[in-house]
């Protein structure tokens, strides 16, 4: 049987409609599942994402890229192809991708989480044939809380830092994973600065009715940072733009928090277990509920989930040699 | 594992058990805060909590409790996963107690219970159970314990427990509670002691006669020489003698007997009876320090000969006869019950010779000859022998040095000699353990073959920064070629200098020769795989080793025999 979809080179490729998803290099038509770094590339000559993702896209891309946004829920036909987007709990405006072609069906999930996030859509399960799913976390030792149980963590540290005089440092992903931890910290605590990086994406966030305290950027402060909370990508996690917060607690939002040596690795002083991706059991759950006889597993080292699912008697694999995942989320 | 009653409410906030330490400890960075709440803690628990506590965090832990091929397969029934999933777990996480802590998860309405309960009422009868009583009584201890207790409890059952307090805090801790000095408590909590019988008091409390049991005391260690010889001034101020390649040991002798004791703090005496039978010949009260060496009819022989004795508690007549051993003695402790450590070097040295020049002749206990020189650059030519005499380099001893608890800087100072260096290439990569868990930090190591190939000679896991290590890291990733258990294989491209301090032939190893202590000196990213050492090369280090053994009566240019 032909499938909707087949690998590509530059990545998952329908014939029948002529499109991408998440492609490398450099096509024509571009469906991206949200505007992560490892999703999200430069260069292709049209996009098509979801209605929320479209400015986020074009934060990150650029404003000149021809790219257009989609409600969730609508089906578009794109050549011999019926296309929809729906929410895949990751980030703000994250997709999955249906694609039908000849009543087969395709769910490309790109990134996503069953668990609850106030600071994006809620994930939605979508029936399938075939189930293209991410496993960052394809182990039984990565089991969130939830993220109440984490926000109030993060608070608890950040007061007991208020208390011995010194300011917190937290790294997080400056898209999605950054507004998710700021739309969690209680205000009363203390002064609230986030790294320039993270600050563009607050208004589109602001416009889907997530709520943040005041953040403000470090160059505002009085440079007297004792208390207060600062916000930042890992990216800069070694780089002279902390120096300045002398004496800084310093913590880490992630799912790879979930294991000591991790964060012993970065010399933190705190690890929150806050990730944007399914853990174990909601891989599990997802896979289960999409009623797919054929689950394709990407972005990961998938290999105990394809066995495990194999064992189940799921028909399992991965995708291509999509390699190891550990850094990005 | 919380406290086992209250004895003083107002004391702290943090009055909190052993798992709450624990966590406490894991996450604090700074030794003074760690120190603080070891304090804390010992001051809160209840006595008996505070004597385990102790032995615990000194790094003892409670033998055959469980295996670990048996604990993954019941965690592997408790949690509902097949064992080669808990396998796989258990790479990435790199640590066996939290692995198995994620997965079991804990009972959230479980009550707190005190360490001591832990130990007395689950990991001792555990050691005494037969396989299907442990299988049962872990899975009633599972549901006995919160889910923050499980990784504490994890450790203690796999016996890794390990958190970062290195002895020394854990004495400077205990001191401040009982305000003793600290070498009395390091010497009170090492060696072999049962914290069910000894109380807590007895560890922390005021000095008293009996604190001169049959232990040994914490070991003066010596820091590496990283600058010029001749900045430690006149040469005349300082002892040289050889480093010897054997075990460091504290030999006591008491009336009811010898006793020798490791730097690990393990008594090994019963794997050298013919040691502890010159303890009639020595007086009571006594402690010297030295090194237990293998030594035959033609002397000193190399390290790996002592590894034949090691282990082997009660040794045959054969193996006594084949594998003999001396003890080199070099540095007096305690003599007639009297702590000597305070007395300057030299006074400690006269004192040592003169009691074992009282010992009659063919006993295989002897002095660490002085190495004599004029000057430091004299005495740097006469380093350039260690390798031929089969020892490690010099030790230097400031002649008024006291005998000091651990590394104290500009006392003693080991001045090596330059270990032997060979490139080699990165062939297969593991996850590491601990901090390095989920990072390949673990390399397998290959120089060239005759035929061009490469061949396996070393593994290493050290001495990377953690930027190299990251870099490495990601190169391995990229190009795994194949998957051997928990390796990976990996094209060739990264090239390391490689440190070992000796080779030998070796005829379980499939490259013929066997590395001594391979360390990754720096990463050649100026060189390429097939410019990488070849056997034949290492095989020459090894053969040199063997010649050495062979003809044991080589001497140097002033007619000295090289291996006395």
């Amino acid at each position: 049987m032909d499938e909707p979809m087949i690998v590509r080179p530059e990545g998952l490729y329908c014939p029948a409609g002529g499109f991408f998803i998440d492609p490398r290099g450099r096509v024509d038509k571009a469906l991206v599942t949200h505007a992560h770094s490892d999703h999200a590339r430069p260069g292709h000559g049209n996009y098509l994402v979801s209605e929320s993702c479209l400015p986020l896209l074009k934060l990150r891309l650029g404003q000149e890229i021809r790219a257009e946004g989609i409600a969730y829920g609508k089906v578009c036909k794109i050549g011999d192809a019926h296309v929809s987007f729906h929410p895949a709990g990751h980030i703000l405006g994250s997709s999955q991708i249906r694609v039908e072609v000849g009543g087969r069906v395709w769910v490309v999930s790109g990134d996503y989480k069953p668990q609850p996030d106030q600071s994006c859509e809620a994930f939605e399960l979508v029936k399938c044939d075939v189930f293209v799913s991410e496993c960052t976390f394809g182990l039984p030792v990565y089991r969130w809380q939830e993220e109440e149980i984490i926000h109030q963590q993060i608070n608890a540290w950040w007061q007991e830092n208020v208390e011995a005089g010194r300011p917190s440092m937290l790294f997080a992903y400056s898209l999605g994973k950054a507004q998710r931890v700021l739309r969690g910290l209680d205000s009363s605590i203390g002064p609230i600065f986030a790294h320039g990086a993270v600050h563009p994406f607050l208004p589109v966030y602001e416009k889907c009715g997530v709520q943040f305290p005041r953040v403000q950027k470090p160059k505002e402060g009085s440079g007297e940072w004792a208390g207060s909370m600062i916000v930042a990508p890992p990216a800069v996690e070694d780089a002279g733009w902390t120096r300045r917060f002398k004496g800084a607690s310093r913590g880490f939002a992630s799912g790879w928090m979930a294991v000591r040596g991790a964060r012993r690795r970065r010399n933190l002083d705190r690890g929150f277990v806050l990730s944007d991706h399914a853990d174990w059991s909601g891989l599990l759950e997802v896979i289960k509920g999409t009623g797919a006889e054929c689950i394709k597993l990407i972005h990961g080292n998938g290999e105990p989930l394809a066995r495990y699912l194999q064992e189940c008697g799921v028909d399992a694999s991965m995708l291509d040699g999509s390699g190891e995942r550990t850094g990005e989320e | 594992m919380a406290r086992e009653s209250v004895r003083e409410k107002s004391r702290g906030e943090k009055m909190k058990g052993f798992s709450e330490l624990f966590y406490d400890l894991d996450k604090m960075t700074k030794t003074g805060e760690r120190i603080a709440r070891m304090v804390n803690y010992f001051e809160q628990a209840p006595e008996k909590d505070a004597s385990w506590a102790s032995w615990f965090l000194a790094g003892n832990r409670i033998k055959g409790v469980v295996k670990t091929g048996e604990l993954r397969e019941w965690a592997s029934q408790r949690s509902g996963w097949p064992v080669w999933l808990i396998d796989e777990c258990y790479e990435r996480v790199g640590d066996l107690a939290e692995t198995l802590s994620l997965l079991i998860g804990g009972n959230k309405k479980a009550e707190s219970i005190s360490l001591s309960k832990v130990v007395e009422e689950i990991l001792l009868p555990l050691a005494h159970a037969d396989r299907s009583e442990k299988a049962e009584a872990l899975r009633r201890a599972w549901h006995r314990l919160r889910p923050i207790d499980l990784l504490p409890f994890h450790k203690l059952l796999t016996g890794g427990f390990r958190i970062g307090v290195s002895r020394g805090n854990l004495c400077k801790a205990l001191a401040e509670v009982g305000q003793v000095d600290p070498a009395i408590i390091a010497q009170r909590i090492s060696g072999d002691w049962d914290p069910g019988i000894r109380k807590f008091e007895q560890i922390v409390g005021d000095e008293r006669p009996e604190d001169s049991w049959c232990r040994p005391f914490p070991f003066c260690l010596a820091s590496p020489l990283q600058e010029e010889p001749n900045s430690l001034g006149d040469l005349k101020d300082w002892w040289a003698e050889w480093k010897w390649d054997g075990i460091r040991c504290q030999f006591l002798n008491e009336e009811n007997g010898g006793m020798l004791w490791t730097r690990g703090d393990e008594s090994v005496g019963e794997s050298f009876p013919e040691l502890l039978n010159l303890s009639p010949h020595l007086p009571t009260g006594l402690a010297i320090d030295g090194e237990i060496l293998a030594w035959g009819q033609e002397g000193m022989r190399p390290f790996s000969r002592l590894q034949k004795r090691l282990g082997r508690k009660e040794p045959g007549p054969s193996v006594l006869k084949k594998e003999p051993v001396r003890f080199m003695a070099y540095d007096l402790l305690k003599m007639e019950g009297v702590d000597m450590r305070t007395l300057p070097f030299l006074d400690r040295r006269k004192r040592l010779e003169s009691m074992l020049a009282e010992l009659p002749g063919g006993f295989p206990l002897q002095l660490s000859m002085p190495v004599e020189s004029t000057d430091w650059e004299k005495l740097a030519r006469q380093r350039e022998e260690s390798r031929d005499r089969g020892v490690e380099g010099l030790m230097l001893k400031r002649a008024d040095s006291i005998y000091s608890s651990g590394r104290v800087k500009g006392d003693w100072y080991k001045w090596k000699v330059d270990p032997y260096v060979a490139d080699m290439v990165v062939v297969g990569a593991q996850f590491g353990h601990g901090k390095r868990a989920n990072i390949y930090s673990d390399y397998t190591l290959a120089v060239l073959d005759q035929q061009g190939e490469f061949v396996t000679v070393a593994k290493a896991y050290s001495g990377l920064s953690d930027a190299e290590l990251k870099e490495v890291d990601r190169y391995v990733r990229k190009n795994i070629t194949g998957k051997f258990g928990p390796v990976r294989s990996v094209r060739p491209g990264i090239v390391f200098e490689i440190a070992f301090e000796g080779a030998r032939s070796s005829g379980r190893h499939k490259s013929g020769v066997a590395l001594r202590f391979p360390r990754i000196q720096r990463w050649r990213q100026d060189k390429k795989p097939d410019e990488v050492d070849t056997l034949e090369n290492l095989l020459g280090y090894a053969q040199m080793g063997e010649r050495v053994r062979e003809d044991g009566t080589k001497t140097d240019d002033a007619g000295n025999l090289l291996l006395f």
